[in-house]
């Protein structure tokens, strides 16, 4: 390697971003930094621009995540990934053996992390970061931010009113009902009744509901079951739900009579 | 207390068939059994007949009722399930001494009836079942009924456990998002960063975490805040993510000052504006700007918290835990009287506000 190595930082962060630049300063004072990025975005672009040989990567950035631009980096750089206490990112990293940093950034493990990227670039190794690794950590990042699959039940339903969405905490629903294109949301509107129209249909509705509170009783109907007040049984293998505070009454067809069988 | 039981009961559950019937076969022995040795006095034929005959009758009666509990499934409306199954048993007893003694008569003896003192027999034993059978029918079905109520208060509890359990969580949820290690380490990060510039603003930063830590840490063992309390938490919040991301978060608070004594459960404010930094500017590469309006209405206390940053669209997943979590905890102090409401514009940012009592 002839020319001096370069370099490119991302941080949404600015003081974070000029600090690593200074220590680097002191611990690699031959290597340029060619480009500072703002997000994951501005960090593909000004990479596609200037080609570094490294990238220093902040692991959460808005839109575009670090992981995200490395995914498009590849391994045309060698990257380091820098990250602030969170221990799963970080299992993964060391899982992959790819190089990584802790926020606040200690001088002696920056420059450890410096003399082995020094060593690849010269006996000019190809950077570790394979596709397979980067896919694999994003997938793994992806899964624990939308909360690891736990308790993945529906919370709060969106309703549109004119150019308002109003959200609508998922216990407040009375009951569900869909009317020909839309679904129909009866809730409680700080104790009061109310109405509300969403789009999503309500068998795509009805698989996100807690099983344990929400009953479909009827083809077109869910029914949050502590809403209800009384079941009244027909002749004719049916029979109609009132809800507490309310006076709508909705109808229970054969197939989900059981749900109400006398203990 | 029987005539106004509801219809159905509105749960299903998994009752267990095989313990309920053999409670009720054996309650139906004992008597029986019982009923036999109090017959024994003045009984003319063998002891064993007896026995036999006082069981039959009393499984006789057990399976009357066990029939009509769920047999036909459907009634007229004006006929009570109980009251069909006590009038069963009733009915039940006469025809099956009948049945009893026709059967047990001896090939070309007389019928019993000419029989005098079988006569005698067949009509004590109708006698004793239809002044027992409905009665212990009767007692059972109020037995039953009693034991809906009892499991119902028991739910009753039990939910009241479960919400205490969440206010648990909640304060659980607070020491989280306080001491978040993230926050903790990028704002240590920042501090660290500071310093080593000889940056004039590095003790400005330190004085702002160190109100922050200080504001929160004492928070975490008490029930309730003020929202002045608050406002000593949110300040340094926001003035450490400002300094973090200066491009991309500007702020302004309009309190009223009859607000400020008004009381809330702990970070009320705290996890309203960490919502909309979280969910709104952070993951915004253009950032936005946050509003905090607090107003007195008369009895009423209202925080609203607005942003212009990613909306619901792009972190609808994300969004809930903390909101989720306020929302339970306002209901717990307040019930209905508090709500929390989130609206979002069409394209960008959301509005939260919290509408509660006015405490002080």
């Amino acid at each position: 390697m002839n020319a001096r190595a370069t370099a490119l930082i991302a941080d949404d962060e600015p003081l974070l971003r000029d600090a690593l630049r200074r220590q680097l300063g002191i611990v690699w004072p031959e290597l340029e930094i060619v480009a500072e990025a703002r997000n994951g975005r501005e960090a593909v672009r000004l990479f596609d621009e200037r080609h570094p040989d490294i990238c220093f990567l902040d692991v959460h950035m808005p839109g575009l995540s670090g992981v995200d631009a490395a995914n498009h980096i590849g391994r045309r750089a060698h990257l380091v990934f820098v990250t602030a206490y969170d221990h799963y990112a970080v299992q993964a990293f060391a899982q992959g053996a790819l190089d990584y940093l802790l926020k606040p950034v200690e001088q002696a493990r920056l420059a450890d992390t410096v003399s082995r990227l020094k060593a690849r670039l010269q006996s000019s190794r190809p950077a570790i970061n394979t596709e397979q690794l980067l896919q694999q950590l994003s997938e793994q990042l992806s899964k624990l931010q939308s909360g690891g699959g736990k308790s993945k039940a529906l919370r709060w339903i969106r309703a549109q009113a004119g150019n308002i969405v109003r959200l609508i905490a998922i216990d407040d629903v009375d009951y569900l009902r869909s009317d020909a294109k839309y679904t129909i949301v009866a809730w409680r509107d700080g104790g009061k009744p109310a109405e509300a129209v969403v789009r999503t249909p309500l068998k795509e509705l009805l698989t996100q509901l807690d099983a344990e509170h929400f009953a479909q009783v009827h083809r077109s109907v869910v029914v949050n079951l502590r809403a209800i007040s009384r079941v009244k049984r027909h002749d004719n293998e049916t029979a109609e739900i009132h809800v507490k505070g309310r006076d709508d009454v909705l109808p229970v067809s054969r197939n989900y009579l059981h749900l109400f069988r006398q203990m | 207390m029987l005539d106004v039981m509801p219809e159905l009961a509105t749960t299903a559950r998994p009752v267990g068939i095989v313990v309920k019937t053999t409670r009720r076969v054996a309650v139906a022995l004992t008597m029986s059994i019982g009923v036999g040795l109090l017959m024994m006095h003045g009984w003319i034929g063998s002891p064993s007949s007896l026995f036999l005959r006082t069981i039959i009758i009393g499984l006789s009666a057990t399976t009357a009722f066990a029939l009509f509990e769920v047999w036909p499934r459907r009634l007229p409306r004006w006929l009570q399930r109980w009251a069909l199954q006590v009038v069963a048993v009733g009915v039940f007893m006469p025809v099956t001494t009948l049945l009893i003694y026709i059967v047990s008569t001896r090939r070309g003896a007389p019928p019993f009836w000419e029989d005098s003192s079988r006569m005698d027999g067949w009509t004590h034993l109708t006698f004793v079942g239809l002044l027992l059978a409905p009665w212990t029918a009767l007692g059972a079905v109020v037995r039953q009924k009693e034991a809906f109520a009892r499991d119902q208060s028991l739910s009753f509890a039990l939910e009241r456990s479960e919400l205490e359990r969440q206010a648990l969580d909640a304060r659980l949820h607070l020491l989280q998002a306080q001491v978040a290690p993230h926050f903790l380490f990028n704002t240590l990060a920042n501090v660290q960063a500071l310093v080593e510039a000889g940056s004039p603003h590095a003790s400005a930063v330190l004085r702002s975490l160190t109100a922050y830590l200080r504001a929160a840490v004492p928070l975490l063992h008490e029930p309730a805040a003020t929202i002045e309390r608050e406002l000593q938490l949110v300040r340094p919040y926001l003035e450490l993510m400002q300094m973090r991301m200066p491009d991309r978060l500007q702020y302004a608070m309009n309190v009223d000052q009859g607000a400020l004594n008004v009381r809330c459960p702990p970070t009320t404010l705290l996890t309203l504006v960490e919502n909309a930094v979280r969910h709104g500017i952070d993951p915004s590469e253009e950032g936005g700007r946050i509003d905090i309006d607090i107003e007195r209405r008369g009895e009423r206390c209202v925080v609203r918290v607005t942003d212009t940053g990613a909306g619901l669209h792009e972190s609808a997943n994300g969004l809930g835990t903390g909101l989720t979590t306020l929302r339970e905890r306002l209901q717990l102090i307040f019930g209905d009287a508090a709500q929390l409401r989130l609206t979002s514009g069409a394209r960008r940012g959301v509005t939260v506000e919290v509408d509660m009592p006015a405490h002080t």
